[in-house]
């Protein structure tokens, strides 16, 4: 049975719209409606609701908040390739980590930690870009350690095959500089970079496992929070705080924000992207 | 200099003395050292005993970290001893306190709920307030009964202002007449016929 | 066009605000919480900066307190007025707003006049402060 869209009202829409805004800080505008009725509607169903009406009142207040996540899950684009999300990565090298330096000394540690890791795109596409991109990579010793709850993915990171889908972002020089063929879609990334990135298992909400983590001045962990709920997140958030370095970075996904989950975090803006830092000794809040 | 592989520290490795029962950390409250009171803050979430202490605490700290800790920690306990721990703070001077009093308190509709009446009757408005966007968030069926209640009798402009709002979301057509109602009690408040006039469009539509 | 951001946790209070103002021919953004009226303020482009901020006082994460004294904080971000919108009992905090680093401050729930007027004078946008002068004369 197809549902037809002309089922979710404009009153419906605008209750979504805010409930959405509130709980995830995304935004729909009038332009996205077939994109969020289609959605919801999958949802509605998929959920044995009759109607918006009744899957609204269980979405709102199922204390579990699971819905909301599938809700997030539906909206959300959750491919993972590499170079992602890459004005970060820009950022990086050209602001972050100057700034980073600056309370270095020469031949001194950086620690960067990526989280998730998934199956290793984003560890590796950081690591090509220190190599590639920063002129510094040769003046200090660059620590990458990532990330994942799930072991399954952490294994398939230190194979490091991928697809050519998830390659397709890189320019062509560094392909050929870093992968090998392996097959008609399967590419596996250079020995070099597998042994330069660190992976562990990491759950964000146990203690045990992040206060591992320390003295680290740069964090990207991208589209993880937004699939949390509002508690878990507050402790991810402050367990990654606590991880950091005074005057830290750290970076979440292009629709994501502290707004809705910490007031710690400074807020800052460099030409290529905004992200978070914690504030440095003298600048407690 | 370049890449170089590190794998963090294992757990048990790192400061083998941490305590390991409430006591203990309850002890590091005191500690000099912000990041030492933040472990702390945040270890003691695992002994629901310990809200009273956590409670206590927050009336004490300056620092921001640690506060966030305290809070979250509660929130995480979320229970009825957590909740009597928050509750002295929607009073307190300091808006920081009382926001983040009020922020705990919201994300835990359940063990807030046995103390809802007595609160929508508390004479500071703005408790009543926060009471009411509380009821957004709480499953129980006197909810909308309450919503009523304020909407007909609570006498503060801004209090009928919160309960309107959680309406906006959650109203069905047969409360529009309440609100009719509550926009006729306030003829004089354009803000009150705006909210008003919005909720009955979103129930009547729907 | 002068630019406004509206902040506010609750969205009725934000419609309203979008209403009225927005009614007076300016252009209005907003935002749930200091912390996400700073982020904001942080992309505003460097030719369209906000003009005048209106602002709730008890928001979850950061308040309006909070929010003006990090505003204030920030030299390299155009510094515009920052009215705080507070609800009768918090009066007494008058001078809290000022320390913070805020203009004035209004009663809400506001009354469009009011607003709109104060808003005007604020951005210095004196055809909108007559327009709305005029109105309350003839409500009077």
């Amino acid at each position: 049975m197809k549902l037809a869209t002309s089922q979710i009202t404009d009153a419906d829409f605008q209750k979504f719209r805010e409930f959405f805004y509130r709980k995830t800080g995304m935004y729909f505008d009038d332009s996205k409606r077939y994109f969020v009725d289609k959605r919801l509607l999958e949802r509605v169903e998929a959920t044995g609701n009759e109607d918006f009406r009744s899957y609204f009142i269980a979405l709102r207040f199922e204390a579990s908040g699971q819905e909301l996540q599938h809700l997030v899950n539906a909206m959300t684009v959750n491919e993972t390739y590499f170079f992602r999300e890459a004005y970060q990565f820009d950022c990086m090298v050209n602001d972050m980590l100057a700034e980073i330096c600056k309370r270095k000394r020469p031949g001194g540690r950086i620690r960067i930690w990526s989280i998730p890791s998934s199956t290793g795109e984003e560890p590796y596409s950081i690591a090509i870009y220190l190599l590639e991109r920063w002129a510094q990579i040769d003046n200090y010793e660059v620590e990458i350690l990532s990330s994942d709850i799930d072991t399954t993915v952490l294994q398939a990171a230190q194979r490091g095959v991928y697809s050519q889908r998830s390659i397709q972002n890189l320019p062509k020089e560094y392909l050929q500089k870093y992968f090998r063929r392996l097959g008609d879609n399967e590419f596996q990334i250079s020995r070099d970079l597998i042994d330069a990135v660190d992976f562990t298992r990491c759950n964000l909400s146990d203690a045990n496992d992040t206060r591992r983590f320390r003295d680290i001045d740069l964090i990207f962990c991208r589209n993880l929070l937004i699939y949390f709920d509002d508690l878990s997140r507050r402790v991810a958030a402050e367990a990654m705080y606590d991880a950091l370095c005074p005057g830290g970075f750290i970076c979440l996904g292009h629709s994501e924000s502290m707004s809705r989950i910490s007031s710690l975090y400074n807020v800052r803006r460099f030409p290529d992207a905004m992200v978070y830092q914690k504030p440095l000794d003298g600048d407690r809040k | 200099m370049a890449l170089r592989k590190a794998t963090p520290p294992d757990a048990g490795t790192l400061a083998p003395d941490r305590p390991d029962d409430a006591a203990g950390w309850s002890l590091l409250l005191q500690d000099d050292s912000p990041a030492v009171r933040a472990e702390a803050a945040a270890a003691m979430a695992t002994w629901p005993e310990c809200a009273v202490t956590l409670g206590a605490h927050l009336l004490d700290e300056t620092d921001e970290r640690v506060r966030q800790a305290l809070f979250t920690s509660l929130t995480r306990l979320a229970d009825d001893q957590a909740a009597a721990a928050l509750l002295p703070l929607l009073r307190s001077e300091e808006p920081r306190l009382r926001n983040g009093a009020i922020e705990a308190l919201g994300s835990m509709p359940e063990a807030v709920g046995p103390r809802i009446t007595t609160l929508l009757h508390d004479g500071d408005p703005d408790v009543r307030i926060f009471t009411v966007n509380l009821l957004g968030e709480l499953r129980h069926e006197q909810v909308l009964p309450w919503l009523l209640h304020v909407l007909g009798h609570d006498p503060a402009v801004n209090v009928v202002a919160a309960a309107i709002e959680v309406l906006v979301e959650i109203g069905a057509p047969e409360h529009a007449s309440a609100l009719r109602a509550a926009r006729q009690r306030f003829a004089g408040d354009p803000f009150i016929g705006f909210a008003c006039d919005l909720a009955i469009e979103r129930m009547e539509a729907a | 066009m002068s630019r406004i951001l509206v902040i506010d946790d609750a969205a009725t209070v934000r419609m309203y605000h979008r209403k009225m103002l927005g009614d007076a021919g300016w252009e209005i953004e907003e935002a749930v919480n200091g912390v996400e009226a700073l982020e904001k303020v942080m992309n505003q482009p460097r030719d369209q900066p906000f003009d005048l901020f209106v602002c709730d006082i008890n928001m979850p994460k950061m308040d309006g307190y909070a929010f003006v004294k990090e505003l204030r904080r920030q030299p390299q971000v155009a510094q515009a007025p920052v009215l705080m919108v507070s609800t009768e009992s918090q009066t007494h905090d008058a001078t809290a707003a000022q320390d913070a680093g805020a203009n004035c401050y209004i009663i809400k729930p506001a009354k469009p006049q009011e607003l709109v007027l104060t808003a005007a004078l604020l951005l210095g946008d004196v055809a909108a402060a007559n327009k709305a002068a005029a109105v309350g004369m003839q409500g009077a």
